[in-house]
């Protein structure tokens, strides 16, 4: 998914991405979940929500877990405490800018 | 120009977030189906304890002690079965603490029951009174604590009625107390299972093509 430019200094760039910040909010629900899961809920490609992950993964919001069930792979993606908080500042901060506009 | 833009990037964000939160907590797992499974297992195993018999021998140990274990057993394996075919069909759904929560009430109200009743009998301390008020004094238990973790009325409604049946059990005759717990069986498990999955099915259309967030 495209990622376009903005000027909103404020809020977190790595949340800011529409698919990223999709992925965090989904995670904010459930305690795992898989990539298939995911991917199914976003309706993104492979190659992207892959991509989307790791860069969340990097900046240590989300935390991955690969393992075997039934000797078939599994990836289990869950939310980190840094990604709660991310997530949660990265709201207020948009709700602040909102109700700026709306006065403005 | 600008800041309408900027206000309706934000607002979009604002909306996507709102919509993947609902999207996630919406629940895709289906369970009304195994409230009417054991509702027609139990149903099952009251027939076949009690043929040849009068009905208020139902559960009177003998020639007929083989009916309960053995369609408890069925209907276990019968429900696994379907579970993982549902799930290698539709994929894993992730764990909730709330879903966890709600099926560790469950199966360890499944395995105190099982000891309990398996134990009582072999000791020879279960009488068929005392069968009809542990077996419904523990769905009343598990109904309860289920309905306050879920917020579901309909539910509290059904572990009333499972206990006024384990308290009935303590005062009635035998016969009187079967009739009791197959009327409890028809409606905390047959009618309130179909209600149940009638609300699954109506929750999985309305939802039906929710977009992602490649489309949000």
């Amino acid at each position: 998914m495209p990622e376009p430019a903005t000027d909103l200094p404020d809020l977190n760039p790595v949340i800011h991405g529409k698919l990223r910040l999709a992925l965090l909010s989904l995670l904010s629900t459930v305690e795992e979940a898989e990539f298939t899961w995911l991917r199914a809920k976003t309706n993104s490609t492979d190659g992207n929500l892959g991509a989307q992950l790791l860069k969340l993964e990097e900046a240590g919001y989300v935390q991955v877990e690969k393992k075997f069930v039934l000797r078939k792979p599994q990836t289990l993606y869950r939310m980190t405490e840094s990604g709660r908080k991310a997530l949660t500042e990265y709201v207020q901060a948009l709700k602040q800018l909102l109700g700026a506009a709306i006065h403005n | 120009m600008q800041d309408h833009t900027q206000e309706q990037e934000l607002t979009d964000r604002l909306s996507l977030i709102e919509n993947m939160i609902a999207e996630g907590r919406r629940k895709t797992e289906s369970w009304g189906w195994t409230f009417v499974l054991w509702g027609v297992s139990y149903s099952a195993a009251i027939v076949f304890s009690n043929i040849g018999a009068p009905i208020a021998e139902w559960s009177t140990y003998g020639h007929r002690e083989i009916a309960w274990p053995i369609t408890v057993v069925a209907t276990l394996i019968l429900m696994f079965v379907y579970i993982a075919f549902n799930s290698r069909k539709s994929g894993n759904q992730p764990e909730t603490t709330i879903g966890r929560a709600v099926y560790s009430i469950w199966i360890a109200m499944g395995i105190s029951m099982f000891l309990l009743l398996l134990a009582a009998g072999i000791g020879g301390k279960l009488d068929q009174q005392m069968f009809v008020g542990i077996v419904a004094a523990m769905l009343g238990l598990t109904n309860a604590a289920s309905s306050m973790i879920l917020k579901w009325r309909a539910q509290f409604l059904c572990a009333l009625v499972w206990w006024a049946t384990a308290v009935a059990a303590c005062f009635l005759t035998v016969a009187l107390t079967t009739m009791v717990f197959l009327a409890a069986i028809f409606l905390c498990q047959i009618v309130f299972g179909t209600y149940g999955m009638l609300s699954e099915a109506r929750e999985r259309k309305t939802h039906e093509g929710t977009p992602g967030a490649a489309h949000a």
